[in-house]
């Protein structure tokens, strides 16, 4: 994959009672591998995602995978979420609570037929260690192993890009550094451009790559390494 | 006999038709971002405070011979819609409309919005979302949706004595039955027909809140409770 895989440039104002207007106006280039959007609380950081997986629509700009357009406001393009082949893990998984590990995790392989869909099942289930796990539903599973689901039910597809929300958000450093270790793995045979959000330093420093500070809806540093210096912090 | 057995056959269709009506409508009012939707929210709830004289005279004139639907009617099928079965069929579906939109419209907007957006982003249509995820997670809301309006269907009498009259075996249901027996001062039959409705919604009752408390509880969803479990 080329450098600058994803092009994000949007502008979405978004206006709530009794809170001032929140303004997101960003223009980033990702290329494939870890980039780490690090910022405060409200810094539009999740704003972001859902604009990058069509779940918010910006009031203007352009979003591009690769020579793919999903978003032009100027052209009136806006592909729907379903058809922009992105996963997304969200902060609270979303796991479908009626639904066993497999079914979840083969739930975005519906046009396969039924052999190509257990394949890439047992593939992905095999690569973040859940195979014992196919038939126990969500709520049965620890806040680690939901984890590795959310994060399997998203790359079986075989997405263009992924998207993380905050996913570890309860987990202990150990199984922490354990599931990145296994999405660091799979992201080196299928390099994609993972867009991971944060607040924690931690993760910052056990997922590598580059680091993009955001705060009030703007991108405030985009250095080339993750290093996060106190004056970044401060800012 | 002859009365219940119309009864339970007006209810069954009743149920059928509100149930097939019953979703799309409660799923457009839950998802759609029309402005005007209160609108249709509220001529959905009328019949919870009208008064059955009122919707059932309304419903009187409009399926008379000179009202808007009689008249259609009788072009149509070559026979009037007041006092037939097919009349009550129309104006129980109208009468029960809330008791099943709104469990429905209540359940589909208790499913956590995030599985739809996580849906949408794995590929799936509306329609794939809505019988994958939706309606899966909205059983408890469909079993009340549908016995509340069955349960409701069988226990009218305003709207049926308005529009179908106390024709034997065509629009005389249960209700009117008893009414009808009060009225010839035969209380013991008319009691023991009332004893088998109080019954029959009791039983309805508890079992859509007994299915309603199994579905909660195998949920996933912690319930507190200030009594320590048994």
């Amino acid at each position: 994959m080329t450098r600058s895989a994803l092009s994000v440039n949007v502008r979405l104002e978004r206006s709530q009672r009794q809170s001032p207007k929140f303004v997101l106006d960003v223009s980033l280039d990702f290329s494939s591998g870890p980039t780490i959007i690090f910022g405060p609380s409200g810094a539009g950081k999740s704003t972001l995602l859902d604009c990058i997986a069509g779940l918010l629509k910006p009031q203007g700009g352009r979003i591009t995978v690769g020579s793919e357009t999903l978003f032009d406001a100027t052209a009136n393009i806006d592909v729907r979420p379903e058809h922009r082949h992105i996963g997304y893990v969200f902060q609270s998984l979303a796991l479908f609570p009626h639904l066993t590990v497999l079914q979840n995790v083969t739930y975005g392989l519906a046009p396969l037929p039924p052999e190509q869909q257990n394949q890439r099942a047992s593939e992905i289930l095999s690569a973040f260690h859940i195979e014992e796990l196919r038939l126990r539903r969500p709520s049965e599973l620890s806040g680690g192993e939901q984890q590795r689901v959310a994060l399997a039910r998203s790359l079986v597809t075989q997405p263009r890009l992924l998207l993380l929300d905050e996913p570890m958000t309860g987990l202990d450093a150990e199984l922490k550094a354990s599931i990145t270790q296994d999405l660091l793995s799979w992201n080196a045979q299928r390099p994609i451009p993972i867009l991971y959000v944060t607040h924690n330093d931690e993760e910052v420093a056990a997922l590598g790559g580059s680091l993009v500070f955001l705060k009030n809806g703007r991108v405030v540093e985009q250095p080339r390494t993750n290093t996060l210096d106190a004056q970044t912090r401060s800012r | 006999m002859e009365a219940l057995l119309l009864s339970i056959r007006l209810s069954l269709t009743v149920s059928a038709i509100l149930f097939a009506i019953g979703v799309p409508l409660a799923y457009w009012l839950t998802f759609s971002r029309w402005p005007a939707k209160f609108l249709i929210e509220a001529i959905v709830a009328l019949p919870l405070v009208l008064p059955p004289t009122v919707l059932g005279f309304y419903l009187l004139v409009a399926m008379g011979s000179q009202g808007p639907l009689g008249r259609f009617w009788q072009t149509a099928f070559g026979h009037g819609l007041a006092f037939t079965f097919t009349g009550l069929v129309i104006a129980s579906v109208l009468y029960s409309l809330p008791f099943t939109v709104q469990p429905l419209v209540a359940s589909f907007e208790s499913v956590d919005r995030k599985l739809l957006e996580a849906s949408a982003v794995l590929g799936a249509s509306r329609l794939r979302t809505f019988f994958r995820v939706i309606l899966p997670l909205s059983i408890p809301g469909v079993i009340s949706a549908i016995v509340l309006s069955f349960a409701h269907t069988l226990g009218e009498f305003g709207v049926v004595l308005m529009v179908g009259g106390n024709l034997a075996g065509a629009t005389r249901t249960v209700s009117i039955e008893i009414y009808d027996r009060v009225q010839s001062m035969d209380y013991a039959s008319a009691n023991q027909i009332a004893l088998g409705l109080l019954i029959f919604s009791f039983v309805v009752l508890s079992v859509v809140y007994g299915v309603n408390r199994y579905f909660g509880r195998n949920s996933g969803r912690g319930i507190w409770s200030p009594w320590p479990a048994k």
